[in-house]
């Protein structure tokens, strides 16, 4: 075994989180270790379409985007909801179009920028919180290595090992979901290029969306782990071409991954305990649209500030974490809130103004669909936590602290 | 994958599409640290020039942020400035090197101005001497990394005193000449670095030059409120008066509108000496005014006392109660107001800083105040400065803002009389454009106490007030830093270009105080 290498903060896992995190912990001065298990610059499933919030902070923290981080086309107009009644709802995002960002070129770009100390090709095995310091094991090409840091910030996407290792009950304590997409040629597709589409639709499943990307287009699905990819990904493509006359050739690529969809809407984060932070995705982050991207790059940063601030400041990490994420819990449950969602504008985009535009009929059936579409999220008891939550939230500033892991 | 660099200054076209994020530039605010290429040989330079770099990590931490606390960054090395040659020295071995140098004086900034991120940080503190005092043109020559309140204790032991000063009297001399400086006598006598009359200066490339309106007038009118792009100052001569004690005098509002109105009448008519408002919230606002002589206020009461719209403070205290027991709901709030205003009046009326219904050493008596009572662990001031007639809304609009945000805040209205000589030295600053006579500033301030925000809720806080001087057309007091996104949007390319193009020309390598503007 090698000798233990002493470092103040060590990320696991090198995504937009992490050098959003690093980003913050590097400023400071402090001695940063990002940890990836891939190769750099690796591939990463994701939509690839960035929030304008997520854009501004990129563009602030790590400055103007290369070319090579973006897919084809660049930008995204904004989000079309689609429903069973083929009302279509469009709406383009507060402040312009946004970034296609390609996640393999973009979390390189950025994790460069951050100015960390990447360790690539380098597993995450296990931890211990020592109480003063955080001993992690890991593994790289074969060799064993152990680092010695301060503190530690899991940065490692939703099916994080470091929860795993923090808390081994999480994963069975929350509903996993599966999304995955396939990449089309394309022969016809009239749906605009220039946004992002999704369907409220119960019988295609929980998500389902599609977009262009690089010249062919991305059929894509979400549904309760344990259900059958390729068949569900059947019937939206044939109901694509059926109801909204998209034609696409067969796929030669797809990709998959779990998905951990709850804890924004019900207030159930997980953050981490005592030298251990958690922070981006792994945490439960998620915007209405799926989009995690900007929640990411907020909550690391967030993890980042909250190690260099517990420094100067002398007090614990986790309490400061746990203070300063409050802000990010608000805004992204907001997003789920529905009493947000009528009266405030949680989102990037304005949802009641493109309901608004619709005749009375069109508005009553467009409510109708959506309200058929929640009922499929009805087997997981989430509504009368929404439902209590919203109230408590006129209350109070934010979201009780206590339902955070 | 090639990271691209991107020299300070450039804003590089969008691959995103041109109409992403409208408006905004594609710049990083919160800079990258610089990585150091260069540094050894530098420091060795200096070390072999009898420059002491300070590079223990601990000493060096000491400077990791400013006043505000958002922005961070750890210097390669700190050198405490002694003179004027050594601080020439250093540039030139910067210039050479290509090292970022970073000029700090009392650290207050709140955008990161003052926070280096990477290379050498300045330290002006070295430099506080008052070199001489000249009391028949009612002058001084001082250091430039004396603080104020140094310069108020010298000046009042020949019974003198500074003309303006920022309220906040541990900002350095030359930190205040390169921002503004604003006090309750701006109104009357302009912003601190109207008050200016020659600079000594250290250009970007080490070539030590005296200036002023009519010796080297392009450098001084670009290092007056240059913050600090085109030379460090390192001596400054400015003007004093003789010194006198204030009479202070309150009126108390319970409208933001109407109180602007009366400030602004008094200070188009030049009723009082000095003047200002100071509010808890948007709930009790106070216009204060203040005299230098009897005579004075004698004029103030004849003629202007009667038409205010404010209450004295046991009428206002009448009304206050009046209000909240109707709304007993904002009991809470009520109690916040009554705790502010029994720990912040006295501290107005100290025993030992009053004489016969005057207030002498103001400095102190402002000063302990607004570290008493205004700010926190961290300083969050964003601002707004427009011309007099948009000045309501402003305040008006900032004040919602936030609102929205927090439940405790204060606000600081002030007038800036503006000098239509100094016109040159306001382009591209603080002072608004449009701004005819008098200038006006209000900063919102969030009583955060200890209270631990992420950076993210406060840079969005500052974010929504700054946007509201783009809608206006206005200007900021804080200016640059990691708010440096806002000038090129309140102020147009061309502006910044041509500045730009300037400071290109003064500081080949773009070392000096590089993140702060451009």
């Amino acid at each position: 075994m090698s000798a233990v290498r002493d470092v103040h903060t060590l990320i696991v896992g090198a995504s937009l989180s992490a050098a959003a995190a690093a980003k913050r912990t590097v400023d400071a001065g402090l001695e940063t270790v990002i940890l990836e298990r891939k190769e750099l610059p690796r591939h990463k499933i994701c939509s690839g379409i960035l929030s304008p919030r997520g854009y501004r902070f990129l563009l602030e923290n790590f400055g103007p985007l290369p070319r090579e981080a973006l897919h084809e086309p660049t930008s995204c107009r904004g989000v079309t909801f689609h429903f069973p009644c083929l009302i279509p709802l469009t709406m383009d995002f507060f402040g312009g179009t946004t970034p296609h960002l390609h996640r393999k070129y973009s979390d390189y770009w950025a994790i460069k920028r951050s100015g960390a100390e990447v360790h690539d090709r380098t597993s995450f095995v296990g931890l211990e919180d020592k109480g003063d310091h955080v001993m992690v094991r890991a593994r790289s090409q074969g060799e064993e290595l152990t680092y010695r840091a301060r503190q530690v910030i899991g940065a490692d996407g939703p099916s994080s090992l470091v929860t795993r290792v923090v808390y081994p009950d999480y994963p069975k304590q929350i509903p996993w979901f599966f999304v995955g997409q396939k990449f089309h040629d394309i022969v016809d597709c009239p749906l605009d290029q220039d946004y992002f589409h999704f369907w409220f639709h119960p019988e295609l499943g929980h998500y389902t969306w599609s977009h262009a990307r690089d010249g062919r287009q991305i059929v894509g699905v979400g549904f309760k782990r344990g259900d059958n990819f390729d068949a569900r990904h059947k019937k939206v493509k044939r109901y694509l071409e059926d109801k909204h006359g998209v034609r696409l050739a067969g796929h030669e690529d797809e990709e998959g991954c779990a998905e951990n969809f709850g804890p924004s809407l019900i207030d159930r984060y997980v953050f981490g305990k005592g030298n251990v932070l958690i922070t981006g995705q792994a945490t439960g982050f998620l915007n209405m649209i799926g989009e995690g991207m900007s929640c990411s790059l907020h909550s690391g940063a967030i993890a980042g500030e909250a190690v260099v601030e517990a420094r100067l400041h002398g007090k614990p990490v986790q309490e400061m974490y746990r203070r300063m994420i409050a802000s990010e819990v608000r805004r992204t449950t907001d997003q789920w809130n529905p009493l947000k969602i009528a009266f405030g504008r949680p989102h990037e985009a304005d949802f009641p103004a493109a309901l608004l535009a619709l005749s009375w009929r069109e508005r009553r059936l467009v409510v109708r669909d959506i309200w058929r579409f929640l009922l499929l999220y009805k087997e997981f008891n989430w509504g009368r936590q929404i439902g209590a939550l919203a109230l408590q939230r006129l209350v109070g500033n934010g979201y009780p602290m206590q339902r955070w892991l | 994958m090639r990271i691209p660099d991107i020299e300070p200054g450039v804003i590089p076209p969008d691959p995103v599409a041109s109409d992403a994020l409208i408006g905004i530039p594609r710049q990083q605010t919160n800079p990258a640290r610089w990585q150091g290429a260069g540094w050894p040989a530098f420091a060795a330079q200096l070390t072999a020039e009898g420059i002491e770099v300070i590079d223990a990590s601990h000493l060096r931490g000491t400077f990791s942020t400013d006043a505000g606390g958002t922005a961070y960054g750890m210097p390669h090395g700190v050198v405490i400035a002694r003179s004027s040659l050594q601080v020439s020295t250093i540039l030139k071995a910067a210039q050479a090197h290509r090292v970022p140098v970073t000029v700090r004086g009392g650290g207050l900034t709140t955008e990161g101005e003052s926070v280096a991120f990477g290379g050498l940080l300045l330290d002006m503190t070295g430099m506080s001497r008052v070199i001489a005092i000249d009391t028949a043109k009612l002058q001084v020559r001082a250091q430039a990394g004396i603080f104020w309140a140094s310069l108020a204790e010298s000046l009042r032991r020949l019974g003198l005193d500074y003309l303006s000063a920022p309220l906040n009297l541990t900002s350095s001399v030359g930190g205040t000449l390169g921002v503004g400086g604003i006090d309750v006598n701006s109104p009357r006598l302009g912003c601190s670095a109207d008050q200016a009359i020659a600079l000594q200066v250290v250009t970007p490339t080490g070539e030590i030059t005296e200036c002023s309106d009519s010796e080297n007038a392009e450098l001084f009118q670009r290092v007056i409120l240059g913050y600090g792009q085109f030379g460090v100052i390192t001596e400054a001569t400015l003007s004093i008066r003789p010194y006198t004690p204030l009479k202070m005098r309150y009126y108390y509002y319970s409208s933001l509108r109407t109180a602007i109105e009366d400030l602004q009448r008094l200070e188009r008519g030049d009723a009082s000496d000095y003047s200002g408002i100071l509010t808890m919230m948007d709930k009790a606002i106070t216009l204060l005014v203040a005299f230098d002589s009897d005579q004075r206020e004698a004029e103030f009461d004849a003629r202007w006392h009667a038409g205010l719209r404010g209450s004295g403070e046991a009428g206002f205290a009448l009304r206050m109660a009046a209000h909240y027991a109707l709304r007993p709901w904002n009991l809470k709030e009520a109690l916040f107001l009554l705790r502010r205003k029994r720990q912040l009046f006295p501290e107005f009326r100290r025993p030992e800083h009053m004489r016969d219904g005057k207030m002498h050493d103001r400095t102190v008596v402002f000063s302990r105040a607004v570290w008493k009572f205004w700010g926190g662990r961290q300083m969050v001031i964003p601002d707004l400065a427009t011309s007099a007639d948009k000045f309501v809304e402003a305040v008006e609009r900032g004040n919602a803002v936030c609102k929205r945000y927090f439940p405790y805040y204060t606000l600081y209205c002030v007038g800036i009389r503006l000098r239509e000589d100094h016109r040159p030295h306001y382009e591209l600053s603080c002072i608004p454009p449009d701004a005819q006579g008098w200038a006006y500033g209000c900063e919102f301030e969030p009583l955060l106490g200890d209270d631990i925000w992420s950076r993210d809720t406060l840079q969005s806080f500052k974010n929504a007030i700054y946007d509201i001087g783009l809608d206006l057309g206005g200007s900021y007091y804080r200016f640059g830093g990691m708010m440096k996104g806002y000038i090129r949007r309140a102020f147009g390319d061309a502006l910044v270009e041509r500045h730009l193009a300037l400071k290109r020309k003064a500081d080949p390598a773009m070392i000096l105080n590089r993140d702060v503007i451009f």
